[in-house]
């Protein structure tokens, strides 16, 4: 890939963007004065800014790079991970759940725990999350600096050399100094002017993408009918582009890591926690699914719309003729080859960052590199100018992916490991200032992830991996302790890390078709191979889910209760309903969910 | 919390959105810069795009007078039953 040549527009489009997010940070620090302020913004952010910050902080690598490599690879079936995998978990965590995270006045996700069950089960959560936030970040850090390197961003201006280490160490200064300086405020702050930015930034992509390649129907006539329908083929795993059937898709994405993410995540529930009152923390998730539903149009199609340049069906569907527009694709690199199963479009071939040769898989095939699908998208149609947006937008997500993690991990340091472990009796301004020095070593030890994440072509399929083994057999606990008032924190703890211990030995007696084994699974011994990543991602999740909930239940009916008045506030049966009386039909907080669901419905019947 | 967001994100795409359209004016007819565009001088139309939505935010969130004054106490501890803060 040639290096980008970007001209002084661009950059000064980047700087204005750079400048305002640490602004921000600057204008709020007045404002952070107790740990209240700083690891909660006070409870005091209105509904429509925690719901855009909601799903902002979810909006990082695996979002918008990981979204639109897989709209390129597997096509519009990608749309399962907002209209299955997130939605229907948004609502729910809205109606039902958050009651309990808001009126329990616990501070963080670990810390309900503690309240619902007992230290241990808030030990587990606290340091697995912990764990996973850092590696998150990492990962959202590392693709960024692999990304800026991959473009040639600092050509000409740095040494070749140091540019993967000189984005890293930036990415990282900037992200800790604005929440350094504005704690949970300015991160959520920040990730509503990242979300705008985004939106600008990839609406006029998708725009001229379209445009170019004749609209839908054109892409629909372009690409194979499995790229273009999402429930076709669904029947069996050999038969569609995820390689998962959809008993597995359902149960795996659908129901335990769509709900063990959006229910139970610290990163995204600490953005409705931050909420001014109840209602408003009911409202966040379900103010967050609706641009969340249409999401996919910004990230997944321009996947689709760079493999359909170049890519020509034959057969009944190519009879109609080429859509008016894709005349442009004359212009294409010599790598847009056509595979009428395959498609790559101008999706370019990997190349090996030491000797610059393609990469050849094991039947001597070029390995494409999705996550370039968007970049390369955004060269491709943005003339300088807009450019310097695209790229703005394209570095507003990595750096939101970087800082919600950062501070969920440092209120869970400080709250649930710091302050329950360390130092039980510190003062306030202690509290506050162990939370910048979190901050600090959260974004050191992400720095350090950064540089030990390697191996996956695909950011999302190492993302799902990391939280099936860790989310995963969580919902289970959650769902039990909040609707069943009989579960015992021994049962939840013998759950939990039973359910954990479940997804590791799954994960390493199981093996994807033609991966080797080692990190992909099969490091114990292979005794079933799934036919790809991601059906062994979901069926992972689905044995840690059924492993914790029946080993909590029958560890609870073996141990004994607690009283039903400490439940109270904690547990769905022994709690009153949030009062609803003075609010209209339209303004409650399920009928929003119902409308939501039901527009979900329809997004997937159209494109089914 | 004291500073209305709609105030920043107002002024940022008022001046991404000026940059650009001041840029795209500038550019206006550059047929060799605007092919990859399909031939359609994107940065004006988008950067006016932006600077509208960027007015109607900024003006929106200049309504609001009290975050000018940040003293303490703030509006949302000056004794509010409802515990909601003036957004």
């Amino acid at each position: 890939m040639n290096a980008t040549h970007l001209t002084y527009i661009d950059w000064l489009i980047m700087l204005v963007y750079f400048a305002f997010v640490l602004g921000i940070g600057f204008a709020l620090k007045r404002y952070m004065r107790t740990s209240n302020d700083f690891f909660l913004a006070g409870r005091s952010i209105p509904a429509w800014v925690c719901g855009l910050a909601f799903i902002s902080a979810n909006l990082g690598a695996q979002e918008v790079i990981g979204m639109g490599a897989s709209g390129a690879k597997y096509g519009i079936v990608t749309s399962h991970f907002y209209w299955i995998g997130a939605i229907p978990a948004m609502c729910f965590v809205g109606i039902f759940m958050m009651p309990f995270y808001y009126g329990s006045k616990a501070r963080s996700v670990p810390e309900f725990l503690r309240l619902r069950f007992d230290e241990k089960t808030r030990a587990v959560n606290a340091f697995s999350f912990a764990i996973m936030t850092i590696l998150s970040s990492g990962i959202s850090m590392y693709a960024m600096a692999l990304l800026i390197q991959t473009l040639g961003l600092f050509k000409g201006i740095l040494p070749d050399a140091m540019i993967f280490h000189v984005s890293i160490v930036l990415s990282a200064l900037i992200v800790l100094g604005y929440i350094f300086l504005g704690g949970l405020t300015s991160a959520i702050y920040n990730e509503v002017l990242q979300f705008f930015l985004i939106v600008a930034g990839f609406l006029p992509l998708v725009w001229i993408g379209l445009r170019n390649v004749g609209g839908w129907q054109g892409i629909k006539q372009t690409l194979p009918a499995s790229f273009t329908h999402s429930w076709r083929g669904m029947e069996h795993a050999n038969t569609n582009n995820l390689g998962v059937e959809w008993v597995g898709l359902t149960m795996g994405l659908g129901f335990v890591l769509s709900f063990g993410y959006w229910c139970t995540n610290f990163l995204v529930v600490q953005r409705a926690m931050a909420a001014d009152s109840e209602e408003s923390a009911r409202k966040v998730p379900l103010i967050a699914t609706i641009p969340k539903m249409f999401f996919p149009f910004l990230v997944i199609l321009p996947g689709l719309i760079a493999v359909s340049m170049g890519s020509h069906m034959t057969g009944a569907s190519s009879a109609a003729g080429q859509p008016a527009g894709v005349t442009a694709t004359a212009s294409l690199p010599a790598s847009a080859v056509t595979d009428m199963d395959h498609p790559h479009g101008i999706v370019p071939v990997k190349t090996d960052p030491i000797t610059g040769k393609a990469v050849i898989d094991s039947n001597g095939q070029p390995v494409y590199n999705y996550d370039l699908t968007i970049p390369v998208m955004l060269l491709h149609f943005f003339p300088t100018g807009i450019l310097g947006l695209g790229l703005t937008a394209l570095l507003a997500s990595f750096m939101s992916g970087m800082a919600g993690n950062v501070t969920a991990f440092n209120t869970v340091w400080t709250y649930d490991i710091y302050q329950a472990y360390i130092n039980r009796k510190g003062s306030d301004a202690h509290y506050l200032w162990m939370g910048r020095m979190a901050t600090v070593f959260g974004v050191a030890l992400s720095v350090a992830a950064a540089y030990a994440v390697t191996g996956f072509n695909n950011i999302m399929d190492a993302l799902q991996l990391v939280f099936a083994l860790v989310n995963a057999p969580l919902f289970a606990t959650f769902l039990l302790g909040m609707f069943w008032k009989r579960t015992t924190g021994h049962g939840a703890f013998c759950g939990l890390t039973i359910g954990t211990l479940g997804a590791f030995i799954h994960h390493g007696l199981t093996l994807p078709v033609g991966d080797a084994v080692g990190i992909h699974g099969g490091w114990i011994h292979v005794v079933h191979h799934y036919p790809s990543d991601m059906a062994q991602n979901f069926w992972t999740a689905i044995f840690a889910f059924a492993i914790n909930f029946i080993v909590t239940v029958v560890i609870s009916l073996l141990t004994k209760p607690r009283p039903e008045p400490e439940l109270v506030g904690l547990v769905y049966s022994l709690t009153p309903r949030p009062v609803e009386t003075h609010l209209e039909w339209y303004q409650k907080p399920s009928t929003l969910a119902i409308a939501v669901l039901a527009v979900a419905v329809v997004l997937n019947l159209i494109f089914a | 919390m004291g500073l209305d967001i709609r105030i920043p994100l107002g002024l940022i795409f008022l001046i991404i959105g000026g940059i650009m359209a001041i840029f795209g004016l500038a550019t206006h007819g550059d047929a060799a810069l605007y092919a990859r565009s399909l031939d359609f001088d994107i940065n004006l139309a988008w950067g006016a795009i932006m600077i509208l939505f960027g007015a109607i935010m900024f003006f929106a969130g200049k309504r609001k007078k009290w975050q000018d004054t940040p003293a303490d106490p703030r509006p949302w501890e000056k004794g509010d039953a409802t515990g909601k803060a003036p957004h």
